[in-house]
């Protein structure tokens, strides 16, 4: 594929445009990168596509190799590892909590304590998820301002 | 991160130590005056807090683990660790000259007794962690607020 990038005036908007002969998974994936710098990502229900605001996102789970989207009443599947996801959110507020999941620091409301030094995390939607215990001093420091 | 886990980890078994400690003198108070009153002891009494309360501390190695444990393996391991603190203990009782096991309540005591200070150790442990979670909401408010300011 060739690549093409040229500078433009302030005056003119910033664009990126892909030019393709088939819609192949390798232009979906672009396409998905670009929509998620803009702060949305592509991810699929029930067989149909969505843009999901990142803003709105409260976790991402992994599981069997697939990674889920959870928002406040719905869940999505994107196509993506969940590291590459952690890495294109790491400046918006998401931390991850255990091997398989990222939050939404935005939507905590509280943290209590679980078993044996874990802590567990309530959402705004009321669900509750486990911060696990080797994360807890990279969050306390995130928290404080520092970074993970 | 590797270092600061050891360091969380080190300060936890160090905060288990020393309230083991504390609870194993209670402990050693309460069933001495109930089974063993006239017992006299030398200096070196002053060691036995200490030494059980390492014990307690290395058994808790056991629910020590990289990956995160499940709840239920959590729990088994909980009762493997009680499993291996009344063993030693009964065990270091049965050949102590200093502790009269031939008294018919004095191993059952122990065993109750040392059940008794794991479950408050805890507890108590539980309560400190409740403390560290309200620091945690607290700085989470913070950045939350930061986060919403922009800055």
């Amino acid at each position: 594929m060739k690549l093409e990038t040229r500078k433009i005036p302030e005056s003119e908007p910033e664009m990126v445009e892909i030019r393709y002969h088939w819609m192949t998974e390798e232009i979906r994936e672009i396409i998905s990168f670009v929509k998620s710098r803009q702060g949305q990502l592509a991810a699929v229900r029930d067989g149909k596509r969505f843009e999901v605001p990142v803003v709105d996102l409260f976790y991402a789970e992994s599981v069997d190799d697939r990674l889920f989207l959870y928002t406040a009443a719905d869940s999505y599947e994107i196509r993506m590892k969940l590291y590459e996801l952690e890495d294109l959110l790491k400046n918006k507020s998401f931390f991850r909590v255990s091997k398989g999941m990222i939050v939404n620091l935005m939507k905590i409301t509280s943290v209590r304590p679980a078993l044996n030094g874990r802590f567990s995390a309530i959402l705004k939607n009321g669900e509750e998820i486990i911060i696990s215990r080797k994360y807890v001093p990279a969050l306390k420091q995130i928290l404080k301002g520092g970074e993970s | 991160m590797a270092r600061q886990k050891w360091k969380e980890w080190l300060i936890r078994a160090l905060r288990v130590y020393t309230l083991l400690v504390t609870l194993i003198t209670v402990l050693m108070i309460i069933l001495g005056n109930l089974l063993d009153r006239d017992r006299v002891f030398g200096y070196d009494a002053f060691f036995s807090p200490l030494i059980y309360a390492l014990i307690g501390t290395v058994a808790t190695m056991v629910t020590r683990s990289d990956k995160e444990l499940s709840v239920r393996a959590l729990i088994i391991r909980k009762v493997i660790s009680l499993l291996l603190i009344e063993g030693a203990i009964v065990l270091i009782a049965l050949n102590a000259d200093t502790i009269p096991t031939e008294k018919s309540w004095v191993v059952p005591g122990l065993v109750l007794g040392v059940f008794a200070v794991f479950v408050l150790t805890h507890v108590i442990l539980y309560f400190a962690d409740r403390k560290e979670a309200e620091k945690l909401n607290a700085d989470l408010s913070r950045y939350q607020e930061r986060q919403m300011n922009g800055s």
